[in-house]
């Protein structure tokens, strides 16, 4: 048999079919049915009618957009120097830097906790800085990556082009550098942005007592509401699709706009 | 372009997955389940292999009943303990080699020749395992807490307990001969729709709710109110349950502290029943009064925890902690090993007494004999004296078994916490003994119980001060002044281990057990929680509106600003 390309995508196929699609599907029908089973809308009105889950919601993105902002902040410079610097082992750096993720997190968040008691005394004061130091601490290696990759395969004779044109090193940073590692800035911010709005484990864990989206689809059902929280999990399905959408559409942009230079 | 739009795809598949990374957090208890399974899965390996051989031996009995076991994550003896760790009672040592399930599969074949292959997996909290069971897992026999058992009862999916199962003459039904007087009365008493608990479950483990806390930092007293939670004293320093049920209790404690702590409701004759109902009140003014006292809980207390409170406690981040007895009695063993003294209190207003018990579910039993043959079997296996004091050790729960005619039970208390009087401290102490506590003890040794060398040596008129009597005859015999079940016992463990695993009778004398409430009171209770947790969108300052509006207004015009910039140099 030959294995062509089509071949070789059954399995991810599969997987696709059966862990997305399939659990979509179920997340759908109870989000639009109440406990007899009948189409119903109330889920629907009832979130965005309620001052708690749009307050959740509200508390849920100020936590994403604060993370992913001092994530970004963070990676960026690091992982610019890393990628243009002339470091032989940069490629060691880099690994340093993604090691942590090969420890468990809870366990370092753990130990994240301890630190931060050391050095403020009582967590409970800081709920919500906690909240954002213990994110950033889990997601900034999926910031740092895709950024360092784009940066890396970056052309060189590109920037060398532009200052040949009379760019002093600002100027080419900033348009050409930036524009052109946008892909990877946006997808890093996807990687952090969504997860940080869901991982109330973080939050669990630093004793911020506030839900967020994750622990309220979590009291939802504990309290054997599978529909209410079937709802809240479309409704961030939701806020992704428009998310990727919007970033996405930019994409195609930023590469004309690099290469025009 | 196509490449790219196949980017798009994947990563909104990735993030989909991330979506449903938390959810699967939740499901925790799935996961350990299936460890669980695959560790049950080994052991049945083994005894498939071991029941191969013997097919050809016994191929007319080769018939074999498989039990689907489901209880709470680390709530059984899993063996392997040390050559030190063995229980030496007057009675026999006692020393857990085996998993308990094991031991169990290995009994029923030598005592019913049937083999039974038990399917063990666990279960984090009550809801799980409700929505475990909803979701379409076949269990057979579970292990939830009362209220959960009575919502299953009220909803027809248990399998009664059998007339055999409550016939006392047989020697293997270890359960309703050892079960506690006291509780055999709860169990009795309590009914939901008409049918006594009794008919459908049995008991495994009990307990109550109470604070630890450091004495140090914090007076018995302080202690021993729920309104300790919200405390400005201890701001930022004490730890609640992460759950709805327990918060609500205590909540409901410190909101009724003048009524629950008066002299005429104490004294009022249907004391007992006043005080569960009051306990179990659900009406929208208490419940609004809860959630006002949560609110301030919230601003006061160092966080809602879900399992870091024991944690948190023993390192000293707060000094007061609400926790169940069993947990308590953890806290404070681990605390002592680092020479670190905790106390529990019982708050004076009530406290949460709970049972987990053992029922067995229509979906899994069904109308199969041999298995509800096997399933009672395991309860009275995990009610033999010897097993009882194996998980008590392993768990730090407190059974609900006194034993019976077995003194073991009683003798493991004494084992754990009664006076150990060494030479020393005896001397020093000689002087101060007192007369009536010596008469007592002497008492006490007459009748027979002192059985120990070294409390009968004590009991002879040098009683040291500072050990006292613990009457616990309410629980072992029924008969709370019972001289068999007095434990002579340092004093300091009335608030500390003894306090917490074998409540004093005063303590459960302000117990109250907490119903299962109707769907429409657990929605107003959740909906009041999710009041407390949920940030309010309606807090949200107008600066802070104003703020996002110009920010909003600031993005937009930025994007459409720099596509005519765009156009303007570099044209299309």
């Amino acid at each position: 048999m030959r294995l062509s390309r089509k071949t070789l995508g059954i399995p991810y196929a599969v997987f696709l079919l059966l862990f997305v699609a399939a659990p979509l599907l179920v997340l759908i029908y109870f989000a639009f049915t109440n406990g007899s089973g009948q189409f119903t809308l109330a889920n629907f009105t009832g979130f965005f009618t309620d001052p708690n889950t749009l307050g959740t919601l509200f508390y849920s993105l100020c936590i994403a957009f604060v993370t992913t902002l001092v994530c970004l902040l963070i990676a960026y410079p690091t992982a610019y120097i890393l990628a243009r610097s002339r470091f032989r082992r940069s490629g060691v750096l880099i690994m340093l830097f993604v090691l942590p993720m090969w420890i468990n997190f809870t366990l370092r968040i753990t130990a994240m906790k301890e630190i931060l008691t050391m050095i403020e005394g009582n967590l409970a004061y800081w709920p919500f800085l906690n909240s954002v130091i213990g994110m950033t601490y889990d997601f900034l290696p999926f910031m740092i990556l895709p950024i360092y990759n784009t940066i890396v395969r970056l052309d060189d004779s590109l920037i060398e082009a532009a200052k040949d044109l009379g760019a002093n090193d600002r100027s080419a940073f900033f348009r050409v550098t930036l524009p052109l590692s946008a892909p990877g800035i946006l997808s890093g911010i996807a990687m952090v942005f969504l997860p940080a709005m869901t991982n109330y484990v973080v939050l669990d864990m630093l004793y911020n007592s506030t839900y967020i989206m994750g622990s309220l689809i979590g009291s939802y059902f504990s309290a054997y509401n599978w529909h209410g929280g079937s709802m809240i999990a479309l409704i961030l399905l939701a806020i992704i699709c428009i998310f990727t959408l919007l970033t996405g559409g930019d994409e195609e942009d930023t590469r004309t706009g690099g290469t025009h230079l | 372009m196509k490449k790219k739009r196949r980017c798009q795809m994947l990563a909104l598949a990735l993030t989909a997955a991330f979506l449903a990374a938390p959810m699967n957090a939740m499901a925790d208890g799935d996961a350990a389940n299936a460890e669980s399974a695959t560790l049950s899965a080994e052991g049945t390996e083994k005894t498939g292999a071991a029941s191969a051989d013997k097919k050809n031996a016994a191929a007319s009995d080769g018939k074999k009943v498989t039990l689907r076991v489901c209880n709470w994550e680390e709530y059984i003896d899993l063996g392997d303990w040390d050559e030190e760790e063995t229980i030496d009672l007057e009675s026999g040592d006692i020393i857990g080699e085996n998993p308990m399930v094991e031991d169990f599969q290995e009994w029923y074949r030598d005592t019913y020749g049937v083999d039974v292959e038990v399917e063990y997996s666990t279960f984090g909290t009550n809801e799980d395992l409700y929505n475990m069971l909803t979701l379409g897992d076949v269990y057979d026999l579970v292990c939830p807490s009362e209220y959960m058992f009575m919502k299953l009862m009220a909803e027809d999916q248990l399998v009664p307990l059998s007339d055999a199962f409550f016939d006392e003459t047989d020697e293997n039904n270890y359960y309703m001969r050892g079960i506690s007087p006291y509780i055999r009365k709860v169990f009795e008493e309590h009914e939901i729709e008409g049918k006594p608990w009794s008919d459908f479950a049995a008991g495994y483990m009990w307990g109550i709710t109470g604070i630890v806390y450091n004495p140090e930092v914090m007076s018995h007293e302080e202690a021993s109110s729920w309104k300790v939670l919200s405390n400005p004293k201890f701001k930022r320093r004490v730890t609640v349950k992460d759950n709805v049920r327990d918060s609500y209790f205590a909540a409901v404690g410190a909101v009724k502290h003048d009524l629950l702590t008066s002299p005429e409701f104490i004294n009022s004759p249907d004391y007992a029943k006043r005080l569960e109902e009051e306990m179990n009140d659900v009406s929208p003014e208490t419940i609004q009064a809860v959630q006002d006292y949560l609110q301030d809980v919230r601003e006061n207390a160092y966080s809602f925890e879900t399992d870091s409170g024991k944690a948190d406690m023993i390192t000293g981040k707060v000094v007061a902690n609400y926790q169940w007895s069993g947990d308590a009695v953890y806290s404070l063993d681990q605390a002592e090993e680092d020479d670190y003294i905790l106390n529990f209190a019982v708050p004076e207003e009530a406290t949460n007494i709970y049972f987990d018990g053992w029922v067995m579910l229509k979906a899994g039993i069904g109308e199969d004999s041999e298995k509800q043959h096997a399933a009672e079997a395991f309860i009275n296996f995990l009610s033999r004296p010897d097993n009882v004091i194996r998980n008590m050790y392993y768990i730090g729960y407190t059974s609900v078994i006194a034993g019976g005619d077995d003194p073991r039970v009683f003798e493991y208390c004494d084992w754990c916490y009664g006076a150990e009087e060494d030479e020393e401290e005896e001397d020093v102490d000689e002087a101060e003994g007192e007369a009536e506590d010596s008469e007592e003890a002497e008492v006490a040794e007459a009748d027979g119980e002192a059985e120990d060398e070294e409390d009968g040596e004590a009991a002879d008129g040098e009683e040291a001060s500072g050990t006292v009597e613990y009457p616990l005859g309410y629980f072992f015999s029924g008969d709370p002044a019972d001289e068999d079940f007095i434990l002579t016992t340092d004093e300091e463990q009335l608030q500390r281990q003894l306090g917490s695993q074998y409540p004093s009778e005063e303590s459960i004398s302000r117990s109250s057990i907490m119903i299962y409430f109707t769907a429409e009171q657990n929605e107003a209770i959740n909906r009041m929680w999710i009041n407390v947790r949920c940030f309010n969108i309606l807090d949200v300052p107008v600066w802070v509106w104003i703020l996002l509006g110009t920010a909003a207004v600031a993005l937009v015009a930025g994007i459409l600003g720099r596509k005519q910039w765009k156009k303007k140099y570099y044209g299309d």
